[in-house]
C-alpha cells in the first residue's frame, strides 16, 4: 500500500472525491495535473513559452514536436527535475491534487517520490543487482521490512513485464541485462515506489525496435494504474500510444511553445492549426 | 571542507612568513647574496649573514640541466610510443619508463651516489673539462682531483627523474591531436616523420611546452636525490659546474638540524623562495594548457 | 626520404634511453641489495646485534597509515563537495588550489610542519605523518574528484527523480558507484607518502629504538636509506641498499597494484 505520508497528498480519478474543490480549481474529476502559464528558464534563455493545459487521469499523454521545441524541458518541469541544473528556473503552477508544486512550503523530493521518470538512456545503477536496482527507490527515500520489499520488487517487476524474463537471476548486475531489459528494469524501478504520474523521455529512442514494441505495449497496459505523460520524436509511437497529443514548436526566439492539444485521433486526422497539420504531414520537424 | 583545503594552502604559506626574522637580513640581500652562518657570542648576540643566492643559482641550474635533457627525451619518447611503436611494444615500454617515477627518490639518489656519479665524473666531466673546459672556466674541473659531488651530475640525475613525466604529459598532449589531421596528411604522401613535424608537434606545442614547466616544476622540488650528489653546504656559487654546489631544498634539508633562531627564519625563506617558484611556473604551466586547449580542438 | 628514417631512428634511441635507467637501477638495487637481506635484517634493529630495520617498516607504515586515516575523509570529503555541491567559479578555485597543493615540493611540506610543531613537541611520528598528509591529501582530492566526474550524470538523475534526497545520492548512489577509483587513488596517495624522504627527515628524524613511540622521533625506511647513504660506514652503506630495495618492493607493489584496478575499473 503506498505510503501517502511521505509523498504530495495526490487526489486522482475517484468520481466520489470532494466536488466543491475540484469546482474551485475548475478542473474535470479526471484531472491528474493542471499545468499554468508554465515556463522554463535557463539563466535568462526561455526554453519553454506560457503552458497551459491539463493532463488526463490513468491516461497517455503524448508530448510531441520537432527537436529543440522544450518538450523534455517541460517534461522535467513537471517533477521537478528541470531545477537541478545550474541557472535553470521556473514559472507558472503546476496543480496536482489541489497543491501547487512550486509552492515554497513543497519539498521537491517529495514531488519526485509521487511523480516518477523514466530517462531516455536506460540508467539502471551499475553497483547494484537486478533486485537491488528496483528496490533501490524504496530503500533509499523510506523504510521497509526485507519481506514487504521482496514482495514490491517482484510486483514492480510483474508490472513491468520483465519478471519472467529475469526470476532466476535477481542478484546479477543489473548493467548485465540487455537495452530492452534495462529499459524495463528502470520502469520496474520507477513503478516501485508507487507513483501516481510516470514521466517518460523518449524512453524507446536508444533500443531496438524489437524492445521498442515491448515497451509500447507495457505503456497500454500501465496506463490503467498509473498517469503517464510521455515524451517522444517519433510522430507514430505518439499515434499508437497516446490519448491525448500536446504538439510543441519551436518559435522564433528559439523558445518553445504549445501549438495545440487535444486527443489523438483528432490531432493525428483532423488538427485544428495548420502548423500540427504540417508537421504530422512531415513537411518539417 | 573546502574551507579546510583553502585554510590548510594559505596556512602554509603564511606561517612560513611570520617565520621569518628579517630583523637581521632584508629580503634583497637574502635573495642576492650567499653565505650561510650563525654565530651567538657569549654575551647573547647573534651575529647572522644568510644567503640564498647560491641555493637558488643551483636549484635553477640542476633544473635547466635536467630539463635540457629530459625535455628532449621524454617527448621523443612519447612520440614513439604513441605514433610509431607496435601497440604491444608501447604498453611495456610506456610501463617500463613509468616505473621510474614509482622508485622513491632517496633510492634514486643512493644509486646516483654510487654507480651514475662516479661514472659520469670519470667519463663526461672529465672528458668536456679537458676539452671545452680549457676554454670555458665553468665548464672546468680541477683534475688532479676530481670532485665527488658536482652540479652536472644532479642535473642529470633529475634528468632521470623527471623524464618520466613529462613523456607522460607528451603523451596525452600528443594523444589528444585529432586523428584527422594526421589522416589528412597520409592521404597525401607524407612520411611518418612528416607528419610529426608538420602536423603533431605545432598542434601540440602549448601542450608539450606546458609538460614541461610543470616538469620544471618538479624538478625544483627534489631534494634528496639532488643533495646526495650535488654535494651538501656549499654556501658559495661553484666556480664551475663539474664542482659541489647547493640547492633551495637540499639546503634546508642539510641544515634544519643546526638551525639557531635567525637560522630558522633563513629556512623559512628558502622555502618561501621554492614555493614562489613553483606557484610561478604552476601558473605558467595552467596557462600555456588553457591555450592549448583553445587551439587544439578542431 | 632519408631524413625520415635519420629522424626515426633518433626518437627510438631517445625512447631507448629513458627507458634505460630503470634496467640499470633495477640491476643495481637486485645485485647490491639481496647480499645483506635476510630475515634477521627483517625482524631485527638497529641496536641489535644483527642490525636489522624493522624499526623503519614499522614507522614507515605507521606514518604513512594516520596520514592516510588524514588525508583520506578530508580529501574525499573535499572532493565531493567540489564535484557534486560546488558552483562553477567554487570548483574553479577549488581545482587551482587543488593543484598548487599538488605542487608544493615535499621538503616545503616538512619544513611547514617543522616551524611548525616540532619547536613545540620536538621530532616525533605525529608530526611525520602530519607533514605526509600534507602531500597526500591533494592526491585524494585529485583522483576521487576524477572517479566522481566519470560517473554517468544519467545516475544521478535516476536516484533524484526516485525522490531520494541529494546527500543520500551522492553517497549511495555516485560514491557507491565510484567505490573502486576512489580505492585506487587511496593506493595512490599511500605509495607517495611511503617513498618520502625529506618531510620526514625534518618531522620524525629518525631513530635507533626498537620500539615504536609515534610521540618521539620515528624512522623510516626512506630516512635509514638517507642515513646509511651519507654514512662513510660501508657496512651501513650495504644496509642502504638493502633497505632500498625492500622499499622499493613495497613501492613497485603499490605501483602495479594501481595499474591493475585501473584496468579493471575502466569497464566502468
Amino acid at each position: 500500500m503506498a505510503d501517502s505520508k511521505t509523498k504530495v497528498n495526490i487526489k486522482t480519478s475517484a468520481p466520489k472525491s470532494s466536488s466543491a474543490q475540484r469546482a474551485s480549481n475548475g478542473a474535470s474529476s479526471s484531472t491528474a495535473m493542471r499545468l499554468l502559464n508554465v515556463e522554463a528558464m535557463y539563466g535568462s534563455f526561455r526554453a519553454v513559452n506560457d503552458v497551459t493545459l491539463d493532463i488526463e487521469a490513468k491516461s497517455v499523454t503524448a508530448f510531441i514536436g520537432p527537436s529543440g521545441c522544450g518538450k523534455t524541458t517541460l517534461l522535467r518541469t513537471l517533477n521537478r527535475m528541470h531545477e537541478t541544473l545550474p541557472g535553470a528556473t521556473v514559472k507558472g503552477s503546476i496543480q496536482v491534487g489541489g497543491t501547487d508544486l512550486y509552492d515554497p512550503s513543497v519539498d521537491p523530493v517529495r514531488v519526485r517520490r509521487s511523480i516518477g521518470m523514466v530517462f531516455q538512456k536506460p540508467n539502471p545503477f551499475p553497483a547494484m543487482s537486478i533486485a537491488q536496482n528496483v528496490s533501490s527507490g524504496l530503500r533509499l527515500s523510506g523504510t521497509k521490512s526485507k519481506r514487504d520489499v521482496a514482495e514490491i520488487v517482484e510486483e514492480s517487476l510483474r508490472k513491468a513485464a520483465l519478471w519472467d524474463e529475469v526470476k532466476d537471476k535477481l542478484n546479477e548486475p543489473g548493467v548485465s541485462l540487455s537495452g530492452g531489459q534495462q529499459q524495463r528494469l528502470c520502469i520496474a524501478r520507477t513503478i516501485a515506489v508507487e507513483p501516481e504520474i510516470v514521466l517518460m523521455d523518449e524512453p524507446c529512442s536508444a533500443l531496438d525496435p524489437l524492445a521498442t514494441l515491448k515497451i509500447e505495449e507495457l505503456i497500454g497496459e500501465l496506463k490503467t494504474r498509473f498517469t503517464i505523460v510521455i515524451v517522444t520524436h517519433n510522430m507514430q509511437q505518439a499515434a499508437r500510444v497516446s490519448d491525448t497529443t500536446a504538439f510543441f514548436n519551436m518559435g522564433a526566439d528559439r523558445g518553445g511553445y504549445l501549438v495545440e492539444t487535444g486527443p489523438t485521433n483528432k490531432i493525428f486526422t483532423n488538427p485544428s492549426n495548420k502548423l500540427t497539420e504540417d508537421y504530422i504531414a512531415g513537411r518539417f520537424g | 571542507m573546502i574551507i579546510v583545503a583553502t585554510l590548510v594552502a594559505i596556512t602554509l604559506v603564511l606561517l612560513e612568513q611570520t617565520s621569518v626574522l628579517w630583523s637581521f637580513v632584508d629580503p634583497l640581500t637574502f635573495l642576492t647574496s650567499g653565505g650561510w652562518s650563525e654565530v651567538e657570542s657569549p654575551a647573547g648576540e647573534i651575529t647572522a649573514s644568510y644567503g640564498a643566492l647560491p641555493m637558488l643559482w643551483g636549484t635553477l641550474v640542476t633544473s635547466i640541466i635536467g630539463i635540457l635533457v629530459a625535455a628532449p627525451v621524454g617527448i621523443a619518447a612519447a612520440i614513439y610510443l604513441v605514433e610509431i611503436a607496435p601497440k604491444r611494444l608501447a604498453i611495456i615500454l610506456t610501463f617500463l619508463v613509468e616505473v621510474v617515477a614509482a622508485i622513491p627518490s632517496v633510492v634514486v639518489g643512493l644509486w646516483a651516489l654510487s654507480e651514475l656519479s662516479p661514472r659520469l665524473r670519470d667519463s663526461i666531466e672529465w672528458w668536456i673539462a679537458s676539452t671545452l673546459g680549457r676554454v670555458v672556466p665553468w665548464l672546468s674541473e680541477d683534475s688532479s682531483n676530481p670532485a665527488n659531488s658536482s652540479v652536472f651530475r644532479a642535473g642529470i640525475v633529475l634528468a632521470i627523474m623527471v623524464t618520466p613525466l613529462v613523456s607522460a604529459l607528451s603523451r596525452e598532449v600528443i594523444r589528444s591531436v585529432p586523428q584527422s589531421l594526421r589522416e589528412g596528411l597520409v592521404g597525401m604522401g607524407a612520411t611518418k616523420w612528416e607528419t610529426i613535424r608538420l602536423v603533431i608537434l605545432p598542434t601540440a606545442r602549448a601542450g608539450l611546452i606546458s609538460a614541461v614547466i610543470l616538469a620544471f616544476g618538479r624538478a625544483i622540488g627534489e631534494t634528496v636525490a639532488v643533495v646526495l650528489v650535488i654535494g651538501g653546504g656549499a654556501t658559495l656559487i661553484p666556480p664551475s659546474l663539474f664542482q659541489p654546489g647547493s640547492t633551495l631544498a637540499g639546503q634546508i634539508a642539510i641544515s634544519y638540524g643546526d638551525a639557531g633562531t635567525v637560522g630558522k627564519g633563513a629556512l623559512a625563506g628558502l622555502g618561501l623562495v621554492l614555493l614562489g617558484l613553483t606557484l610561478v611556473l604552476s601558473t605558467l604551466a595552467r596557462l600555456m594548457l588553457s591555450r592549448s586547449n583553445r587551439q587544439g580542438r578542431s | 626520404m632519408r631524413t625520415n628514417r635519420i629522424m626515426l631512428r633518433i626518437i627510438q634511441v631517445a625512447t631507448f634511453v629513458a627507458v634505460l635507467p630503470v634496467f640499470l637501477i633495477l640491476i643495481a638495487i637486485l645485485a647490491k641489495g639481496l647480499g645483506t637481506l635476510d630475515l634477521a635484517f627483517l625482524v631485527n634493529n638497529p641496536l641489535d646485534e644483527q642490525v636489522g630495520i624493522a624499526n623503519a617498516i614499522k614507522g614507515s607504515l605507521a606514518m604513512t597509515g594516520i596520514a592516510l586515516l588524514i588525508s583520506a575523509p578530508i580529501g574525499i570529503a573535499a572532493a565531493i563537495f567540489l564535484n557534486e555541491y560546488a558552483s562553477t567559479a567554487v570548483q574553479r578555485i577549488g581545482d587551482t588550489l587543488v593543484d598548487i597543493l599538488l605542487g608544493v615540493p615535499s621538503i616545503v611540506a616538512g619544513l611547514f610542519i617543522f616551524l611548525l610543531v616540532v619547536p613545540a613537541l620536538g621530532y616525533n611520528g605525529y608530526a611525520g605523518a602530519l607533514a605526509l598528509s600534507v602531500l597526500m591529501t591533494p592526491v585524494v582530492i585529485r583522483t576521487t574528484q576524477e572517479v566522481l566526474r566519470l560517473v554517468p550524470a544519467g545516475l544521478r538523475e535516476a536516484s533524484l527523480a526516485l525522490g531520494v534526497p541529494m546527500w543520500r545520492t551522492t553517497i549511495f548512489v555516485t560514491c557507491r558507484t565510484a567505490l573502486s577509483g576512489i580505492l585506487t587513488g587511496l593506493v595512490l596517495a599511500l605509495s607517495r607518502g611511503i617513498g618520502e624522504t625529506a618531510p620526514l627527515l625534518l618531522t620524525a628524524q629518525g631513530s635507533n629504538d626498537s620500539v615504536i613511540d609515534l610521540g618521539a622521533p620515528l624512522s623510516s625506511m626512506t630516512i635509514v636509506i638517507y642515513n646509511n647513504t651519507i654514512s662513510s660506514d660501508p657496512i651501513k652503506f650495504a644496509q642502504a641498499w638493502t633497505c632500498a630495495l625492500v622499499l622499493f618492493a613495497i613501492a613497485l607493489t603499490l605501483n602495479v597494484l594501481i595499474r591493475f584496478k585501473t584496468i579493471n575499473s575502466r569497464v566502468l
